[in-house]
């Protein structure tokens, strides 16, 4: 019992550590994260003052870095989603430590990803035309209503199971921290004071939001494939888009959550917490998902090229051949094959070849992304020369700005808010020694009372 | 003798040069053998049928009838021009080719006619001009396949699914927050 309540001592005083020190390395990641984002203010000063000739888009290639960035984020948001929801479901128990780094991921990457649009649109006040001129006949005001759907849904499931959490921080904090902090814990935390009636509603609205959360993720990445594929361009007609890109949202979501899982692992020193199991798990659900991929690409594409229709032979030729053939086979082999080698391969079954992996993903499927938005809109739909995009100095800084800013929020928030879901690690840990000792009946073990909070939601 | 020779060379010079003027204007006529006369199409608003007649008749006066008139409109689109054959017309017993065009653009319309009459050797053509005016918005959508239930009231009915469920959820979150007030309640009473 003593080495429980030791364990369970420790596992609090480790997610407490981040809201408690602060260190000169922080500060010097956030003033670099805010000079870069600072940058990007400018460059997008400069688009607000100059407009969008600013940019590489023009009339035949009208939508560029920023439509891929969008596309980019809110599929990396499917990573909360993934972790937190589908692995609750199904009660795969060593999701606990990465569950709230999920959907921190989830919450900031859709904020970053909603923003690129409002960027792409000019003018920002265009936006009101969505809701002024709207159709509901338009995949664009589906998109708007799945994405807003989703942000709702994902700040109430990051907050719903942080709400033990915040009470812990409000606790364990009082008096010791500043009063606006004091103040933040105490309104999070809602009352909670693990009261049986509390633990019953938790548990329920936990149960019901990770079931609804997955449909509304699916529809998101769906709704955002049909933009593409309800416009009339050979490269984009296909059938298949929506599962391609739901798939391909959770395959980058997964490769972001480790890198992020590695850098907050090691700044933070989760080791005892995120361990080398999670990383390999995350790399096998990782290489299925690369496999998925696979099979959806060779469908894709052997299907558009055996009827090769009008177009697809120029658009083949860009992407196998010629001007894209470089950066389009380190996708396949890179971005699809290599994380299936590393996840196989022994020796490279660890946090680094994990990470490699991670990295070569997130990298590719970035680049996946800009292929979809600008080899689509590249193929001639009359006879003319194909029209060219280069991204220009603005675009690059803003996707710089955009990066930092997902990485800044992902900062401030282990800055304020538990990054490791302690009840629920503790709940688990819990259960496990519980078995252990089942296993092994020499050594007694306190029977838990009351209901389990993840049991509940389980249910 | 030089003087006889320029004067000469003069001569033949001038006669060449009579004889290519007196081609030139009367070449077509010589080469012609088909009066062609087009119908003024007054101003037509878009949408609206109008008929363009082209009657072709021989020298003598006779109608060519059986005769092939294309017709051609030129066009500007994305920064491509050229001519877009726009009907095909045989001339009937009196000659006559009558194309229906129904102008979907407004604007100064240039069409070109073409045919090529019975014995003759090369196409002839002719020209008419169409002045169309209007700014109606002629292309609709087809309204698709309309199936029962499928439509703006699904994806209603979908959302508000989704948001009562949500709602729900708020609703849990009131529930621990009234539960946690009245702890603190007995607390404080406990504590009295």
């Amino acid at each position: 019992m003593a080495a429980l309540n030791d364990w369970q001592e420790r596992l609090e005083e480790t997610a407490l550590e981040p809201v408690r020190r602060t260190g000169r390395r922080f500060w010097a990641v956030v003033v670099t994260l805010v000079a870069i984002i600072g940058w990007g203010v400018y460059a997008y000063i400069v688009q607000l003052r100059d407009g969008l000739v600013v940019t590489g888009m023009r009339d035949r290639i009208s939508w560029g870095l920023y439509i891929a960035t969008f596309v980019f984020f809110i599929g990396i948001s499917h990573a909360g989603t993934l972790i937190s929801a589908i692995l609750r479901v199904s009660n795969a128990r060593w999701r606990t430590p990465v569950t709230r780094m999920a959907e921190f991921v989830t919450v900031v990457a859709l904020i970053c990803g909603a923003s690129f649009v409002i960027i792409d649109l000019g003018r920002p006040d265009r936006l009101l035309n969505v809701f002024i001129y709207g159709r509901w006949q338009s995949p664009i005001i589906w998109d708007v209503l799945a994405i807003t759907t989703y942000l709702t849904a994902s700040v109430t499931y990051l907050f719903v199971p942080m709400i033990p959490d915040l009470a812990l921080f409000r606790d364990r904090l009082a008096d010791r921290s500043s009063r606006w902090r004091g103040w933040l814990y105490r309104t999070l935390a809602i009352g909670w004071h693990d009261r049986p009636a509390q633990r019953r509603s938790l548990g329920s609205a936990i149960g019901v939001l990770m079931i609804l959360i997955i449909p509304i993720a699916v529809s998101v990445h769906t709704v955002v494939s049909w933009i593409f594929a309800m416009t009339m361009r050979v490269p984009w007609d296909s059938a298949l888009f929506g599962a391609f890109f739901v798939a391909g949202a959770i395959f980058s979501g997964i490769a972001i959550l480790i890198i992020v899982m590695a850098i907050l692992r090691r700044a933070y020193h989760l080791e005892e917490y995120v361990t080398e199991k999670h990383f390999v798990y995350l790399g096998y659900l990782m290489a299925a998902f690369a496999a998925i991929m696979i099979y959806a690409n060779i469908s894709e594409l052997l299907v558009h090229g055996y009827k090769l229709r009008e177009g697809v032979e120029f658009h083949f030729r860009q992407l196998f051949l010629n001007e894209f053939a470089p950066l389009f086979w380190f996708y396949l082999l890179g971005g699809l094959i290599a994380p299936i080698v590393i996840a196989l391969v022994p020796a490279t079954r660890n946090v680094g070849g994990m990470v490699a992996a991670a990295v070569l993903v997130t990298l590719a499927m970035w680049i996946e992304r800009y292929f979809i938005v600008v080899t689509g809109l590249r193929v001639p739909l009359m006879p003319y020369e194909p029209a060219s995009y280069a991204p220009t100095w603005v675009e690059w800084s803003l996707l710089a700005a955009g990066l930092a800013a997902f990485a800044l929020l992902i900062t401030v928030f282990t800055k304020l808010f538990p990054i490791i879901a302690v009840w629920e690690v503790a709940e688990d840990h819990e259960a496990t020694v519980a078995n252990a000792g089942a296993a092994i009946p020499t050594v007694a073990i306190p029977a838990v009372d009351g209901p389990r909070l993840a049991e509940e939601g389980g249910r | 003798m030089k003087a006889i020779t320029r004067r000469s060379t003069r001569i033949v010079a001038g006669l060449l040069a009579g004889c290519a003027i007196l081609v030139a204007f009367a070449g077509p006529t010589i080469a012609s053998h088909v009066h062609v006369s087009v119908a003024t199409v007054d101003e037509v608003a878009i949408g609206e049928t109008v008929a363009i007649p082209v009657a072709l008749r021989g020298t003598d006066g006779s109608p060519l009838a059986g005769t092939v008139v294309t017709f051609y409109l030129h066009m500007a689109f994305a920064g491509v021009e050229g001519e877009a054959e726009i009907g095909r017309v045989v001339t009937d017993d009196s000659g006559v080719a009558s194309l229906t065009y129904r102008p979907r653009l407004a604007g100064h319309h240039e069409l070109r006619i073409e045919y090529l009459a019975a014995g003759a050797a090369e196409v002839e053509t002719t020209s008419a001009v169409i002045e169309v005016t209007g700014g109606a918005q002629l292309y609709r959508s087809p309204a698709g396949v309309d199936v029962p239930g499928v439509g703006v009231e699904l994806l209603m009915v979908v959302l508000a699914t989704v948001w009562t469920i949500l709602f729900w959820v708020v609703l849990r979150i009131v529930a621990i927050a009234r539960a946690g007030g009245e702890a603190g309640e007995v607390g404080l009473e406990a504590r009295r």
